[in-house]
């Protein structure tokens, strides 16, 4: 479904991308997985096309978009939704508007038509009666949620997540990963999550990418980031085995 | 040295390019039939009813002013009856056009920079164009058509403001009644004036809108950018402001 080959991003003299190569699988919930600054986010941004890579090929949907124009990189854009680490909800408008942009603005629906529409996917993603609030009145859960339901109303066919569980509590992380496992099962999506929230990847990642100093290490399945042995990997995934190993004695002192 | 001038030259290119790039993206909307009109529409409400105290305030200042300076020696050489015509004059080649520029930059200019750069760092201009909507499309125009629209609008209000202004200065100072206030204004004025005046106005709201857009867009660094970035687009648009009225004068009268 998204392929990178070798791709190259660099910010002035600073390469944050060094040939980056990775196939993630369609219909299917890949993580990109790494530490702070290793360049997970701007790999969601190349997918996206607000950053173009200095070389290398981004192939999305079996099409090679490394050096489509902006117009025609915004017909790319419609099979796909994003949403943003900060949420990036219209601070200007309220749920309603923020989730009806699509429908109202690209698709010129009229209202009749789209309110049914958002009231449903506000459900799903547990914001009913929230439609009249503005961004300003939200938790940082429900900003997520609501720029999630912004993302879902046009039914893209890959949805990328940029640190969904960052700052939240693990109640509504738990919530947030419940409706991104939900949306790919329910509607065939393809999800990318980028994060470096260990016990989510646990929990739904069905494909791993790690990323290190600007280079890929495509690990597969959820178990294969506790069996890998790369230091890189061990070094990320330390703090997991250390909080496993106390609870396992925990569990063995209180039984 | 040379590299603070190679700097300065970047950077100037980069301003007028950027302008004019913005520029040419509002004409091509206009002329295909994109523009929104309930952006637009909306925009013009917000940008130019909330402008109209603070021109019609900053014009009576001016217009009394003025009518301060040439009200008494007009009557000392036996004018009085040129006051009026004479205010107005001003006002139309000068006052209006340039000071509502000089106001909408200020209030609305900074406004719209401020907006749009705090959209950039909170990536709302990027959840725009992830929803295949371009920011131009959806900022840009509505706010540089609904300057366009609305200031001569403001203008219209402003001038009235000051030229009123001017006849209350005139009649504490001179006693002149409202009707020899207005009696000669055929005399200095003509319709190119207005036509000067309407066409000044477009010329600067347009300016302002194109600018403020602009830096809002280019913002960079944060917060602090916001604010470095809000100060760039007043003082930018006044001096633009004053170096297109110059450029117009001969062009207009």
């Amino acid at each position: 479904m998204i392929e990178f080959e070798k791709v190259v991003v660099r910010f002035g003299r600073a390469t944050v991308l060094n040939g980056v190569s990775f196939s993630l699988p369609a219909d299917k919930i890949s993580y990109i997985i790494g530490a702070s600054g290793s360049g997970k986010s701007t790999i969601l941004r190349v997918m996206m096309g607000f950053i173009r890579p200095k070389s290398g090929k981004v192939i999305i949907d079996g099409e090679d978009v490394t050096a489509y124009p902006e117009r025609r990189y915004a017909k790319i854009r419609r099979k796909m939704g994003m949403v943003f680490q900060g949420s990036a909800l219209f601070d200007s408008m309220n749920v309603m508007d923020n989730v009806a942009f699509y429908p109202m603005y690209r698709e010129k629906k009229k209202p009749r038509e789209y309110i049914p529409q958002v009231l449903e996917i506000l459900e799903q993603v547990g914001l009913k009666g929230t439609e009249k609030l503005y961004p300003s009145e939200l938790s940082g859960g429900m900003r997520r949620r609501v720029a999630l339901a912004r993302a879902l109303i046009y039914k893209p066919k890959v949805l990328l997540y940029d640190e969904p569980t960052t700052g939240l509590d693990p109640i509504t992380s738990e919530l947030v990963n419940g409706i991104i496992d939900e949306m790919n099962r329910k509607f065939n999506v393809t999800s990318v999550v980028v994060s470096h929230d260990i016990s989510s990847v646990l929990s739904i990642a069905n494909h791993i990418i790690f990323l290190d100093k600007g280079q890929s290490i495509e690990l597969g399945g959820h178990d294969s980031v506790l069996e890998c042995d790369h230091p890189a990997v061990l070094e990320f995934t330390r703090s997991i085995r250390v909080m496993a190993k106390k609870v396992t004695t925990a569990f063995e002192e209180v039984s | 040295m040379g590299q603070a001038i190679f700097h300065f030259v970047d950077r100037f290119l980069a301003f007028f390019g950027g302008i004019f790039m913005l520029l040419g993206k509002v004409i091509s909307y206009i002329i295909r039939g994109r523009a929104n009109f309930h952006l637009t529409i909306s925009q013009m409400s917000i940008l130019g009813i909330s402008s109209i105290p603070i021109v019609c305030l900053v014009l009576a200042f001016v217009g009394a002013s003025i009518t301060y300076i040439i009200a008494e020696e007009m009557a000392a050489r036996g004018f009085k009856t040129f006051v009026g015509g004479l205010v107005l004059l001003i006002l139309l080649r000068e006052m209006i056009p340039v000071l509502t520029g000089v106001v909408i930059a200020g209030k609305i200019g900074a406004s719209i920079t401020s907006e749009i750069g705090a959209m950039k760092i909170t990536e709302q201009l990027d959840a725009l164009k992830a929803l295949s909507t371009d920011p131009d499309w959806f900022l840009t125009i509505p706010r540089v058509l609904g300057m366009v629209l609305m200031a001569p609008v403001v203008a219209a209000f402003a001038g009235y403001a000051g030229f009123f202004a001017g006849y209350l200065m005139s009649y504490e100072q001179i006693q002149l009644q409202y009707i020899t206030y207005i009696a000669e204004i055929p005399t200095f004025v003509d319709f190119g004036d207005y036509w000067a005046c309407l066409v000044k106005t477009l010329v600067f709201g347009a300016t302002v809108g194109l600018v403020s857009c602009y830096h809002g867009f280019t913002v960079e660094r944060g917060a602090a950018g916001v604010g470095k970035a809000v100060t760039n687009s007043v003082t930018n648009s006044i001096v633009l402001i004053f170096g297109l009225d110059l450029l117009l004068m001969p062009v207009l009268f």
